[in-house]
């Protein structure tokens, strides 16, 4: 999967760009509309990620003529503004999801991950992590070929989890996944830990290893690395 | 007290100790002219006398004589006026004169002549003339006074109509308010004072506004990297118990820095109006939905829900009514112990939730206030109701917050 990051802030954008690399993308970036607009007309990209304010343009204009090229990418807007108008604009004219900064990495990864899955297999492609798999589009879950009873928030989690597998999911950005924003739950994380416990449960009754590893304070880590 | 009402106190104050003053006035000099002009006719008639009888001989007729006798020689010659009541046989009561007397020398005798002339009486003076002055000021005053409220009301007239534009006066309303012009120097002075005031304000409001916007979306992009950071370092092996633990601790920070830029952010365009959209909301299918999204942390505090919902729609922003009514299940789940209860009903008046939870140590006023907790949770920021609170200023709804032994009911009046 080939990535184009366009954002202005470098930091940031080294960091998305580092993030997206460890999960085995390809993954270019462009820090102003200059370069995106040169980049996006040269090169083929699955996914784009775009910030709305440039330093020396608008994102909305690349999406617009990544539109209008009929270039066939997954957008994904990224931006600080976080204004409703922006926010529909965007959608209404190309964009197929929104994140507002600051977002977690793993988010952004669990985003592209799901776009990418929409655009190329349309949605019917099977998540697979040794002896799991996960359908997606219908919200189910097997292991070891058999299906796994689970509630919508348990499979948010487990389906986030194989998503970002091998990388530290932090509590706060587990709880933001679930809820989204704007909801302070302070149970939120002992809600967490429950669900993560029956979800232990119920993938060791049949017969599926023990994944979930928590991190000490931080969070959890799927992973079957030692 | 009316400016006008005041006003016109002190001139009836000032009337009232006046005219008394004034009839004083009146009575004395009417008195001292009547007295100075019978003095001037009775002088005159004495000197009238005195030179008759130096050129006839003989005392002359007079109207004024009252009386004439004859004195001693030896008693020194004089005049004297006098005054004196003498009995009218006519009209059977005492009268008022002024005496005249004066010694004149005939040939033969010295002669004391008295002259009399009536004086006023004046006791019916004083009636007369109190009446007539008391009506000359009752219509004054009632004149003035009509006057003066007329003119008061067509001068004081833009003066009101600018009054209650003031009052009507919203800071976050963009159209400027127009004052009418008077044409009063000392309204239009008041005016432009207040134009300049309000100029002011708003210029200061929008700073403000601008300021914490600006401050609120700044900030995200940093934080952002930061958190990165934070998780990268976490991700670490290399890292020793207690560094994880200081590092943990900061990133916990950071996301509750981002938690209020982002309500921050949210709160400020509520008022900057961004939300305009008028969605027909199905209220009931709303609170549906948000219960359905919380009903496993509902189960898991082992919450009864209890719900008496009647198809309801109003018309609002759907994404707002998505957050107020998430924000008042959410608190009604978050502030509620286990095993506790949670009552919703909803008709079309009104949204009442109703909860079991701890009692409050924080005034209930200030509940809806930004940062204000009612418990000591550190892990909540506050700003749920203060969200609450300003969607529901945007269409007028009114949020009311009752509590009673350990159960807190809050009200929304549509």
């Amino acid at each position: 999967m080939k990535i184009l990051v366009i954002e202005d802030n470098v930091e940031l954008l080294l960091d998305i760009k580092r993030y997206l690399e460890q999960e085995g993308y390809v993954c270019e970036i462009a820090p102003n509309y200059e370069s995106a607009y040169m980049k996006v007309g040269i090169f083929p990209y699955d996914i784009l990620v775009v910030d709305i304010s440039l330093p020396d343009g608008n994102g909305l204009d690349i999406i617009r003529e990544v539109k209008k090229e009929n270039i066939d990418a997954g957008i994904i807007i990224i931006s600080a503004k976080n204004a409703v108008g922006d926010k529909i604009y965007g959608l209404e004219i190309g964009a197929d999801d929104y994140l507002t900064k600051p977002f977690y990495l793993s988010e952004l990864n669990a985003r592209i991950k799901a776009l990418y899955r929409r655009k190329i297999y349309k949605g019917s492609q099977e998540i697979v992590f040794n002896e799991i798999r996960i359908k997606p589009e219908r919200y189910e879950v097997y292991v070891n070929d058999q299906l796994l009873t689970l509630t919508k928030k348990e499979f948010d989690i487990i389906h986030f989890f194989v998503a970002n597998k091998n990388r530290l999911l932090t509590k706060e950005a587990i709880a933001e996944h679930i809820w989204g924003d704007h909801i302070e739950m302070s149970d939120s994380f002992k809600f967490i830990y429950t669900h993560l416990a029956n979800l232990r449960k119920k993938i060791a009754e049949l017969g599926g290893k023990d994944y979930i590893k928590s991190i000490y304070r931080v969070g959890y880590k799927f992973t079957d690395l030692e | 007290m009316k400016l006008l009402i005041k006003t016109n106190q002190f001139y009836f104050i000032f009337l009232l100790l006046v005219s008394p003053a004034m009839i004083a006035v009146d009575y004395y000099l009417i008195q001292y002219i009547v007295n100075s002009e019978v003095n001037e006719i009775l002088a005159h008639e004495s000197q009238r006398i005195q030179f008759h009888l130096q050129q006839e001989g003989e005392l002359p007729q007079s109207n004024y004589i009252f009386d004439v006798r004859p004195v001693m020689e030896s008693l020194p010659s004089g005049k004297r006026i006098v005054d004196t009541l003498i009995f009218d046989a006519y009209s059977n009561k005492l009268i008022p004169y002024r005496k005249y007397d004066f010694t004149v020398q005939t040939e033969s005798e010295k002669l004391n002549v008295s002259l009399s002339h009536i004086l006023l009486e004046m006791n019916e003076l004083i009636v007369w003339l109190f009446a007539a002055t008391a009506l000359i000021l009752i219509l004054l005053a009632t004149g003035l006074f009509f006057i003066n409220r007329k003119i008061a009301k067509w001068a004081w007239k833009p003066f009101h109509n600018n009054l209650s534009k003031l009052k009507h006066y919203d800071i976050t309303n963009k159209e400027p308010v127009q004052l009418e012009a008077s044409g009063i120097s000392e309204f239009e002075e008041l005016s432009k004072v207040i134009s300049k005031l309000m100029t002011q304000v708003k210029k200061d409001f929008q700073n403000l506004k601008e300021f914490n916007e600006n401050i609120s979306h700044e900030m995200q992009t940093p934080l952002a990297i930061v958190r990165n950071k934070m998780v990268q370092l976490l991700e670490s092996p290399n890292l020793s118990d207690q560094e994880r633990h200081s590092v943990q601790a900061a990133y916990q920070e950071v996301n509750k820095l981002s938690k209020i830029g982002k309500s921050l952010t949210l709160i400020s365009r509520i008022e900057n109006q961004e939300f305009k959209r008028i969605d027909k909301v199905e209220l009931h299918n709303l609170i549906d939905n948000i219960t359905s999204n919380m009903a496993e942390i509902i189960d898991y505090k082992q919450l009864e829900m209890v719900a008496d919902l009647q198809p309801v729609v109003i018309k609002c922003d759907l994404i707002l009514a998505n957050i107020l009514f998430t924000n008042l299940i959410k608190n009604a789940i978050q502030h509620n112990h286990e095993g506790g209860f949670i009552k919703m009903c909803l008709n079309e008046k009104k949204f009442d939730i109703e909860n079991s939870g701890k009692i409050l140590t924080t005034d209930t006023n200030q509940l809806f206030n930004r940062f204000r907790k009612g418990s000591s949770a550190t892990d909540t920021l506050g700003l749920g109701l203060a969200i609450n609170q300003k969607i529901c200023e945007l269409y007028n709804f009114q949020l009311d917050y009752h509590h009673e032994e350990g159960i807190h009911r809050i009200s929304l009046v549509f």
